[in-house]
């Protein structure tokens, strides 16, 4: 269905307004999505009874986002995700950027794409966000354009294609974060039961850098079979403890670069199920053990577990990898990315 | 290296037991783990006979109440595998313990009734007994919850199932179920007494959720296969239990400490069924009638012998049924046989031809007829867009 006419919702801090889009579908269900970080403000999708509700956690005001370091639902950039040290090489040359977590990057620093206001535009069906980022932004590279394309279809599908060019070399890593809740009677997701499509996971030290590949087999991040968040977090994992939950990145079957299958996760009392198919190479997936204090929709907080995040994105510090020009958007190509979740009932 | 010789505890004649151990040997294929398993050629092994056992670890079924006892004085990495318990004291002391959560099992069971429309409740139990602790402690998790909420409930343990007493509990289970208000949901400790609950209200006249509302714990293939209105339960992470247990012993095995690691497993679906699909219904007409559709609309009834056993002429019960349920009895049948078809042909590898035979259609031609006309599509073509993969 066509989506809305703009909706004012606050402001930027130097008065510049803030909108909201409604997108809908023709079984009910409804998507609010906003300019400031292109974020997906709710979800509001059936259980198995046809009765709608929130699948995905927000904040009450554009203050509170602004306000925010949870990258609550927003689009995070120029860089998903962490950088060691804040430092890479690119062409010869080292570069230096926002280092906001410990001493790493992290989702493109002070001020990355989710604080940023987005130009927004409706072409029917499709809400169309672009975003100019300028040369030095977070300290990258040259000026980076990008475009999102998002649909809600009537399966219940929200559908991100990103598309982007830049006028110099730079890293570029653009992943979406919402934190989702499948049952919005609940404020807790470890009875959540999840499935993974990989056979790898990237294990990391304790400033959540990876430093290798490692087997699923044998560990409490084997998810091939679907199993309860809940109770792997009480596996004795050193994995598992370094960061007190999950908040790795996996290596989901199949090629990067094909739209699959890589995660479903399904939530017993409501019946809804998750499906995320994605074309990135990486899939990171945080349980939401520092959720707590943050500010709910409704004004009170969040506790730890209140949502989990599943983020479609290149691998974490991969600019300091073996792989590290796989990461790097060069003058004269498009980078695309085709992310979709659905929520439905099975 | 020779492989560790590991004993499995289980009776792995029960459904819940045989997932724990599909769990164990999924984790084993997963790894490439080589265990020498060692289980007794009925499935079972016996307590009293362990203690000869010369092996490496063992994986108990710790709902066995022998189980603690025999096992104290083997100086072996042991696994325990059992329900959860509100007081943490109960626990055995100095091994990991792997739990279903039993108050997460009994909290689906309950939310799942109450986002029915219910506003009564009440439990169906096992009368307390050494080997069922499980069950005692659900009838906790229930006292817990409707305390907690303030809600009015009634706790029923019923008689324990034994062939000689069997007509008098029956006549006591109908009695209970005759003295509750009603509509009202009831979460039965097990399917195997959620399928009594469901006799019993058959024997009672008592419709089915209309009236009574039902949700079991187990989703036990039996249970469905023996009551006539299929029955709403919940599943539990039998599997991931066998999974969590194979790992930890895998761990103890390399001189891991897993003495004080106690995991709970949470419930990990439910199948939901008829029984407890509650809709409100006006005219108690309609309530009898859809009653009766449910148990019997697959035996080729016809909209007479429907109102025969509602007590109305048939025209009373079509004008009823118009204005409620805007359809036609014969309407609504033909809808039960087709939802019933459907189920099958998804769900079960039945035959298209004894689907047709089984739905009470009187020829699979008639069969093609119906889905035609209803579905646009054939019997086949449906099969091969909805039919999943052989249930595990």
């Amino acid at each position: 269905m066509p989506v809305s006419t703009a909706t004012a919702w606050g402001q930027l801090p130097d008065g510049t307004p803030l909108h909201r889009w409604t997108l809908r579908n023709a079984r009910g269900g409804q998507v609010e999505i906003s300019d400031l970080g292109a974020t997906l403000l709710s979800w509001q999708s059936p259980d198995r009874h046809g009765r709608l509700g929130e699948v995905v956690l927000g904040h009450p005001t554009a203050q509170h986002y602004l306000d925010s370091n949870a990258y609550m639902g927003a689009v995070v950039g120029r860089w998903a995700n962490r950088i060691r040290g804040g430092r890479f090489r690119l062409d010869g040359i080292d570069y230096k950027v926002d280092r906001n977590d410990g001493g790493n990057h992290l989702h493109g620093g002070h001020d990355g794409f989710h604080r940023h206001r987005w130009d927004a535009d409706t072409n029917g069906d499709d809400l169309v966000l672009r975003l100019v980022s300028p040369e030095g932004d977070g300290g990258f590279p040259g000026e980076v354009r990008v475009d999102l394309r998002v649909r809600l279809e009537d399966d219940g599908t929200l559908d991100l294609r990103y598309e982007a060019t830049s006028d110099a070399p730079t890293p570029l890593s653009l992943t979406a974060h919402p934190y989702f809740n499948l049952n919005d009677r609940r404020p807790d997701i470890r009875d959540h039961v999840i499935r993974i499509d990989a056979d790898e996971f990237l294990a990391i030290d304790a400033g959540a850098i990876p430093v290798g590949r490692q087997h699923v087999a044998g560990t409490a991040f084997d998810f091939r079979e679907p199993a309860p968040i809940g109770s792997r977090l009480h596996w004795p994992d050193p994995q598992l403890r370094l960061v007190g939950g999950f908040d790795h990145c996996y290596v989901p079957r199949g090629p990067a670069g094909t739209l699959r299958t890589v995660a479903v996760v399904t939530e017993p009392s409501s019946g809804r199920r998750l499906t995320i198919d994605t074309d990135r190479p990486g899939l990171q997936f945080y349980s939401g053990q520092k959720l707590t204090g943050q500010t709910s929709r409704h004004g009170d907080t969040y506790g730890p577990f209140a949502g989990f995040a599943l983020e479609a994105q290149a691998f974490p510090d991969q600019v300091n990898g073996p792989d590290a020009d796989g990461a790097i958007l060069r003058p004269g190509v498009v980078w695309r990315q085709h992310t979709r979740y659905r929520v439905d009932t099975p | 290296m020779k492989p560790h010789r590991i004993a499995l505890l289980f009776n792995a004649n029960k459904v819940y037991d045989r997932q724990v151990i599909a769990g164990i040997g999924h984790y084993l294929n997963s790894t490439r783990v080589e265990w020498d398993l060692f289980m007794e050629e009925d499935f079972r092994t016996r307590m009293r006979d362990i203690q000869q056992f010369r092996g490496d670890g063992i994986i108990a079924d710790f709902d066995d109440p022998e189980a603690p006892e025999a096992l104290r004085d083997l100086h072996i990495p042991v696994v325990a595998v059992g329900g959860s318990y509100h007081d943490p004291s109960a626990y055995p002391v100095g091994i990991p313990y792997i739990a279903t959560d039993n108050a997460r099992l009994v909290r689906l069971a309950y939310d799942h009734l109450i986002e029915q429309g219910l506003g009564r409740f009440a439990f169906y139990g096992i009368p307390p007994h050494p080997g069922s602790r499980w069950a005692q402690e659900r009838e906790h998790a229930f006292r817990a919850i409707v305390a907690e909420e303030a809600v009015d409930a009634v706790v029923y343990d019923g008689a324990s199932t034994s062939a000689g007493g069997w007509g008098e509990a029956v006549e006591a289970l109908v009695a209970w179920l005759d003295a509750l208000p009603k509509p009202i949901g009831i979460v039965a400790a097990t399917d195997a007494r959620a399928r009594q609950l469901l006799q019993a209200c058959v024997i009672g006249d008592f419709a089915v959720p209309e009236q009574i509302a039902i949700v079991g714990i187990d989703n036990d293939p039996m249970a469905q296969l023996l009551t006539r209105i299929p029955l709403t339960s919940v599943i539990q992470g039998a599997e991931e239990m066998g999974r969590t247990a194979a790992h930890l012993l895998h761990q103890m095995l390399r001189g891991v400490d897993c003495s004080t690691t106690r995991v709970l497993v949470p419930p990990v679906g439910m199948n939901v069924q008829v029984s407890s699909r509650y809709q409100p219904m006006r005219s108690p007409h309609v309530m009898r009638a859809s009653h009766y559709i449910r148990q019997y609309g697959c035996l080729g009834i016809k909209t007479e012998q429907v109102a025969d056993y509602v007590g109305v002429s048939r025209t009373v019960l079509e004008e009823h049924f118009k204005r409620e349920l805007k359809q036609t009895v014969h309407q609504v049948i033909l809808k039960h046989k087709l939802d019933t078809a459907c189920d099958l042909i998804a769900n079960t590898d039945t035959p298209l031809a004894d689907v047709a035979l089984r739905c009470g259609f009187t020829s699979l031609q008639y069969m093609y007829a119906v889905f035609r006309r209803e579905y646009d599509c054939t019997p086949r073509q449906y099969l091969d867009l909805h039919r999943k993969a052989a249930a595990t």
